[in-house]
């Protein structure tokens, strides 16, 4: 790694190796009442909002959300889209940036990979909401019924299922594996309970050369496994929507508009909590402006290419012009009841992100903030307006209806965003939120010959 | 008895272990707190064994995808629409899928087989390896003979360690 880029990563000069343990551990095991305020409010949001209505959607039935015969799908499914969204970036992220040998991710990647996560049981808790009858849900699982009738593999649903299963264990052993060396500094660095615990997680590591050569070549295999993974795993949701022959969701260009999608929204999500470590955890040594810079372009070449495809998406309807299709979008984007969130969609994910053009706004935390946020409210509208003006307008009149998410939907949408940080907020004093010896690899190495040189 | 040389630079730490080896001492081990890419050679590793169990996962969880695929189509048969029974198109996606689940599984596996961990009991250690120490720790017979080659190649200090 050159000096120049060693130069750009820490804001305030690099640290020492002993100073990179202490700073992270130090992170993990000092817990200010803040933390533990803003932890109760995020689970008690979570309890109130989340769980509470979904009790209540399991005593009187699924009939307590807003889907009907028309709209069979309605917010639970676009927030599993979202969710689901969320979750590539930190992957893609990670593990691209893994291959290609940049350096600058060493001391965001961990987080990312835990958005990455939790954003991942978030989507899978929304499965279980949608589907109404929770005792069934190992329905949807390729296990056969009494009948030893199987599920049908044919069907996308079957393909999202193991997509998303292998998702998740693919994620959680890619984060684990990674965090292993640093569960051992924690080890070392604490006592008691706490140490027997972390003594467990590492596996007993030790750093030897063989366990060393033996992760590397581990993590690089994990890294290109999960890269082609996380690419399916959206384009499978998709196809979810794009195998039905629904006007307005039969369409090619899905897998790429979602994929795409995931990865901005992703990305976004990140800025996000990278301004959460920064202010809240310390790490602002770390995370700096090479950080928020790089993630900043990604954000904004995903934002060309996201409106290019939306682009797309109308030209094809328009090229093609069958009725279908013209009402379709027409639907969506002006006569509908939804219409207002299409262009608010536009205006957030399309014409906000080109602020980015210029440098100034690209490095002020603050306002990387605002944008990131703007930004994942649009890619969360965007997976609403595809399933609310879609699936209530086939093709005869007499199936047309509208839908409109019910009280409990809209509060089981807030309730998840504080399942996230909750989860998040655990996660945070249970792994070194920045990984130890990644961020080390980054500084001068400790070399005799160049000292002296 | 096991001896733990420190040292406080990577160079001179995987110079003493090249020179450990130059001279025949073999059981030895070298600790650090990041991975030392260049000491590879050092320490004799080559390419590491765990590709061959990624390789083995990956093909057993595309031929066991498919066949899975082939085999719940084929128990109870349901004709939908003059459709094929075997399709392959929506059953390549699946082993796609397996594929990659039993890659990452098995290479897993591989980690653990090859890196020789879990381990949860004492072994030789100095927790500084972890910060910002380079350690070696030879073990057995051969400790005698190599205290005077890590102390010529620049160990900080050097510690003996009866083994539990």
């Amino acid at each position: 790694m050159s000096s120049v880029l060693r130069k750009q990563m820490f804001d305030h000069g690099p640290p020492s190796y002993a100073e990179v343990n202490r700073d992270v551990i130090n992170a993990l095991t000092t817990t200010t009442w803040r933390y533990w305020l803003t932890l109760g409010i995020s689970a008690s949001v979570a309890l109130l909002f989340f769980i509470a209505p979904w009790i209540y959607q399991i005593i009187v039935g699924v009939g307590a959300a807003g889907m009907n015969r028309n709209a069979m799908w309605g917010t639970y499914l676009s927030n599993f889209i979202f969710w689901i969204g969320l979750s590539h970036s930190g992957t893609l992220l990670s593990a691209v940036l893994h291959i290609t040998q940049s350096d600058w991710r060493k001391s965001i990647y961990r987080s990312a990979e835990a958005m990455t996560l939790f954003s991942l049981m978030t989507a899978a808790l929304f499965v279980m909401v949608h589907v109404g009858r929770l005792w069934f849900v190992h329905w949807t699982f390729p296990v056969p019924n009494p009948m030893e009738l199987w599920p049908n593999f044919r069907s996308p649903l079957m393909f999202d299922v193991m997509a998303i299963l292998t998702y998740l264990t693919a994620s959680s052993v890619f984060i684990y594996m990674g965090s292993l060396p640093d569960f051992a500094a924690v080890r070392d660095a604490s006592k008691g309970l706490r140490r027997r615990i972390y003594a467990v997680l590492c596996f007993g590591w030790r750093g030897t050369a063989q366990e060393w050569h033996t992760l590397g070549w581990s993590y690089t295999f994990f890294a290109v496994l999960v890269i082609p993974l996380a690419v399916s795993v959206h384009s499978i949701v998709s196809w979810d929507f794009a195998m039905s022959t629904v006007p307005g969701l039969h369409q090619t260009i899905f897998a790429p508009y979602f994929v795409c999608g995931a990865i901005y929204s992703g990305t976004a999500g990140i800025v996000t909590v990278m301004w959460m470590l920064r202010r809240y955890m310390g790490f602002g040594r770390y995370i700096g402006k090479l950080h928020i810079d790089n993630l900043s372009k990604l954000l904004l070449v995903l934002s060309l290419i996201w409106t290019y495809i939306n682009i797309c998406e109308l030209f094809t309807a328009w090229y093609a012009d069958t009725s279908f299709e013209n009402e379709a979008i027409l639907y969506r984007i002006w006569e509908g009841p939804f219409w207002w969130l299409w262009w608010e969609m536009i205006a957030f994910c399309a014409f906000v992100p080109l602020l980015l053009f210029s440098r100034r706004i690209r490095q002020n935390w603050n306002l990387m903030l605002v944008i990131s946020i703007v930004i994942n409210i649009g890619m969360l509208t965007e997976r609403f307006v595809i399933v609310a003006s879609s699936l209530p307008r086939k093709f005869l009149p007499d199936v047309f209806g509208t839908y409109f998410p019910s009280l409990v939907e809209i509060s089981i949408t807030v309730g998840s965003f504080a399942v996230f940080t909750t989860l998040f907020l655990l996660f945070v004093k249970i792994f070194p939120a920045v990984s130890i010896y990644e961020v080390k690899e980054t500084l001068a190495p400790l070399r005799k010959r160049e000292a002296s040189a | 008895m096991t001896l733990l040389a420190s040292f406080a630079h990577e160079d001179t730490a995987v110079g003493a272990a090249a020179a450990l080896r130059e001279k025949g001492v073999e059981d030895f081990e070298l600790f650090s707190p990041i991975p030392l890419h260049h000491a590879d050679a050092a320490v004799g590793l080559g390419k590491s064994p765990v590709r061959v169990f990624t390789l083995a996962g990956a093909l057993l969880g595309a031929v066991g995808g498919f066949a899975l695929c082939v085999w719940t189509a084929t128990r109870f048969l349901l004709p939908t629409a003059g459709r094929p029974i075997i399709a392959l198109p929506p059953y390549l996606l699946i082993t796609y899928e397996t594929t990659i689940l039993l890659g990452v599984l098995a290479t897993l596996l591989g980690f653990f087989v090859v890196g020789r961990l879990p381990a949860w009991k004492d072994r030789a250690y100095r927790p500084a390896s972890n910060v910002d120490r380079f350690v070696i720790a030879v073990a057995g017979a051969s400790a005698g003979q190599a205290e005077e080659i890590l102390r010529a190649s620049g160990a900080e200090s050097i510690e003996r360690e009866n083994a539990s």
